[in-house]
């Protein structure tokens, strides 16, 4: 009787356990791998987006490049254009590797998109971590191309964005997760790069700034650089000075930045930055010795501190807060106001940066 | 002259043992004296009984001279009973009548005693020979890698028919007598006809308790049965078998190899966490393949999907079957090449493995990366240095498959808990399967 009792309870479990398996046995080869999605307005039509699908193609021998193919359709929402797309291709379309989503220039800059930017992390097969960028001049354009030096549909998107390939400070990548939380959270704006489609190849440079709801500003190369720093988050970067006839360019090995907001009683509020940057001579025009580094140090400093002012003062002024100072205020203010006294402040807040460069040699043996 | 008594017994002894060919019954006279030998030609060892009794006893000639001779060679010893005897001439005893008396003359014969080199349990260094066939110089051996007064030997039979000799070891001073009880209870209740080798007991103990995974280490290794002694372990030696069985054995016992202690320090926990890593690779991995091709691809990395999707696509039959396909041609591969002459071997693991999996691969019947699972499978389970317990972790992989195949990922975690929970469960001679300490014995 015993043991009886207990195959019950053993199918009783196995039986629960069968609930867990969430999506049901589909193998690999039955699925087709979305790589990236675009989302564009659509022209000409009654519906509002046109969606666009890349699929990868495996290819059955390593001796062959795997091909994709763009599936597009007009819907006026996500969801609609998903299930329209999955009539017009032979397998189950997997969205488990889409790692980028790609929005319109157009997109981006109309508000009244919630349904599709809420529609990725909804979905449990859109991974948090996929990248979202703004496609230029439309996410169709950006999705076809298709670099030379690719092996995989979309693998420079992925490489470029994720820092596995090149490294460089002109990029500030967003993922979906952190998306998300910048379009939800009070204090912190979303950033996305800009990725400009050419011929056979990306350009990734900028960054356009969210005030929530659309885009609002666009940041042109070198401030996407600037406020890069701000970030810190790339260190390997070029920082180009002049100084009387001379003009070096520092390669920098080292920068970080870190700030504080200031409210003194009765004085205005401000924010204090220090940026600290280290690194070595990589061009001059002219003989440049060891001696005459810090000289160039505080020549840095100062065109840099007035380049990161300028910059903040232009962000402050389209009033979006990419770096997050409201939710840092919010953090050490334990007011239930604290929004409302932000959103007072933050308009006529100053700014003071102060930078330290560090020029360790001048790259040659003297 | 011989009483009427010795007369009686020697025509009863007779009677017991019918004539067979190799049944000696002889006579020796000299002019004082007059012996009579019997025994059984094919187990006694006749150079013994030439040197040791022949000879002398036509050198000597006073008869009462050879008596007091016969009474101080260490062979010999005195009739007790009748049934006794018999199985004395049956392993080998040579019977004596001499004068008023019956004597038995132990002239076993101790053949397979040279030692054998190990071959299931190779170390690259360390002892290099394993144990013999013969019990007295196995159990030699032993006592002298293990010199010790604390050494206690006991002997019983197992075996209805074959009443095999098995001698129980164990150093009083370690072992705990709970476990020795156990192992003597459980000895006595084998119900085994014919004993031949350690191993048996291995199929005896799941008759009361249905194991999986062995419960008891055979080894070939007088090394290891030495360090296990001094352990706490209890031995069982097995007349005619070059195995020794070890008991309590539990799992790092059989994760443990020799050549552990015969490395540096770092380089046998290197091993010994590569074994680990083997021994969960070979459990999980066929398991983790049909979970990640068939419900949840988004664990590997974008080439890594596309790749195995194109590979796949030629693959007419769902992941689990192609899984099972080749596991299957695996352990036949296995079987086979345990099974061939040592020339057709190499020959045979050529022919399957190379050819039969390109071959697979071609005909689009399974997929390239199924081949290096499989491959990765099988050699990751001859990892596990135990050959007994490696056999079980075999099986394992099939359930693990089974609830992959149906839970996808939840299914190997789950699984794989069941598996870790029979192991938590299992225990050998008391001693919980998953012990990594040995327990110190307990003291009254």
């Amino acid at each position: 009787m015993r043991t009886i009792g207990n195959w019950r309870i053993y199918g009783l479990v196995f039986s629960a356990v069968f609930l867990l398996s969430g999506c049901g046995f589909k193998d690999i080869d039955k699925r087709l791998f979305v790589v990236s999605i675009g989302v564009d307005l659509a022209k000409n039509s009654s519906k509002k987006y046109l969606i666009s699908l890349k699929f990868a193609i495996p290819s059955a021998s390593k001796d062959q490049p795997n091909e994709f193919s763009i599936v597009s359709e007009k819907a006026d929402s996500m969801s609609e254009a998903v299930r329209i797309l999955k009539t017009k291709v032979d397998k189950e379309i997997d969205f488990s590797h889409a790692k980028v989503i790609i929005l319109s220039e157009e997109v981006v800059k109309t508000s009244g998109n919630a349904g599709i930017y809420y529609w990725f992390p909804r979905r449990r097969d859109v991974q948090g971590i996929a990248w979202v960028a703004i496609g230029k001049p439309t996410a169709q354009d950006v999705l076809n191309v298709k670099p030379k030096s690719e092996q995989l549909p979309s693998n420079a998107i992925f490489l470029a964005l994720g820092k596995d390939g090149s490294e460089t400070p002109y990029i500030i990548p967003s993922l979906l997760f952190d998306f998300k939380y910048r379009l939800i959270e009070r204090g912190i704006d979303p950033i996305l790069p800009i990725i400009e489609a050419q011929k056979q190849i990306f350009e990734i440079n900028s960054v356009g700034l969210f005030n929530k709801s659309h885009m609002i500003l666009h940041l042109a190369p070198e401030e996407t650089k600037m406020l890069n720093f701000l970030k810190s988050k790339e260190e390997k970067s070029a920082i180009k000075l002049t100084k009387g006839k001379t003009t070096v360019v520092i390669d920098t090995q080292q920068v970080k930045a870190k700030y504080k907001i200031h409210t003194p009683k009765g004085k205005d509020p401000y924010i204090k930055f220090e940026v600290s940057v280290k690194g070595r001579l990589e061009e001059t025009n002219r003989r440049v010795t060891n001696n005459q580094l810090s000289g160039y140090e505080k020549a840095a400093e100062k065109s840099l501190n007035k380049e990161f002012e300028d910059l903040l003062v232009k962000i402050q002024k389209a009033d979006v807060d990419p770096l997050g100072f409201g939710i840092r205020y919010r953090s050490r203010h334990f007011n239930n106001d604290d929004w409302q006294q932000w959103k007072r402040i933050y308009p006529k807040i100053t700014f003071k940066v102060v930078t330290k460069v560090k020029i360790t040699d001048t790259g040659l043996i003297e | 002259m011989p009483t009427i008594a010795v007369e009686q017994i020697k025509e009863r002894l007779k009677g017991k043992i019918p004539k067979a060919a190799d049944v000696v019954f002889k006579e020796l006279h000299t002019k004082e004296k007059y012996l009579e030998v019997f025994y059984i030609k094919s187990i006694s060892d006749e150079a013994v009984l030439h040197d040791k009794l022949y000879k002398p006893f036509f050198e000597q000639q006073h008869p009462d001279e050879f008596k007091n001779y016969l009474e101080s060679i260490p062979q010999i010893k005195s009739y007790e009973t009748e049934e006794k005897t018999i199985n004395e001439i049956l392993n080998g005893v040579a019977i004596l009548f001499y004068q008023d008396s019956v004597l038995l003359f132990d002239s076993k014969v101790d053949r397979n005693n040279s030692v054998l080199d190990t071959t299931v349990e190779t170390t690259i260094q360390g002892p290099q020979s394993g144990f013999s066939e013969s019990l007295p110089t196995n159990l030699g051996l032993i006592r002298k890698r293990y010199p010790e007064a604390f050494l206690n030997v006991e002997l019983t039979t197992v075996g209805k028919i074959s009443k095999t000799e098995v001698m129980i070891l164990h150093d009083t001073r370690y072992a705990d007598p709970k476990t020795l009880n156990k192992i003597k209870d459980f000895l006595s209740n084998v119900n085994i006809q014919m004993f031949q080798t350690g191993e048996q007991l291995l199929d005896a103990i799941k008759k009361s308790n249905r194991a999986l995974f062995p419960v008891m280490l055979v080894t070939e290794r007088p090394d290891r049965v030495a360090v296990n002694l001094a352990t706490g372990k209890v031995i069982l030696l097995v007349a005619g078998s070059p195995f020794a069985v070890i008991l309590p054995t539990v799992m790092k016992d059989f994760m443990a190899s020799m050549a552990d202690i015969y490395q540096t320090y770092w380089v046998g926990r290197f091993l010994l966490l590569l074994r680990y890593i083997g021994f969960i690779i070979s459990v999980c991995l066929p398991g983790l393949y049909v979970a990640t091709t068939s419900y949840n691809p988004e664990i590997y990395r974008v080439q890594l999907a596309l790749s195995i999707a194109g590979s796949r696509n030629a693959v007419p039959y769902p992941s689990f079957i192609e899984v099972l396909l080749m596991l299957f041609m695996m352990e036949m591969l296995t079987e086979a090449s345990i099974r061939l002459p040592k020339a057709i071997g190499p020959t045979a693991t050529t022919v399957g493995g190379l050819i039969l999996g390109q071959a697979a691969t071609e005909a689009g019947l399974v997929s390239n990366i199924m081949i290096i699972i499989v491959s990765a499978v099988a050699i990751s389970n001859f990892v596990v240095p135990i050959n007994a317990f490696s056999f079980s972790v075999r099986i394992v992989k099939y359930f693990i498959l089974a609830s992959a195949t149906f839970f996808g990922i939840v299914g190997v975690v789950i699984g794989f808990f069941i598996f870790i929970a029979y192991l938590v469960k299992l225990d050998s001679f008391g001693e919980p399967f998953l012990t990594l300490v040995q327990s110190k014995p307990h003291k009254e």
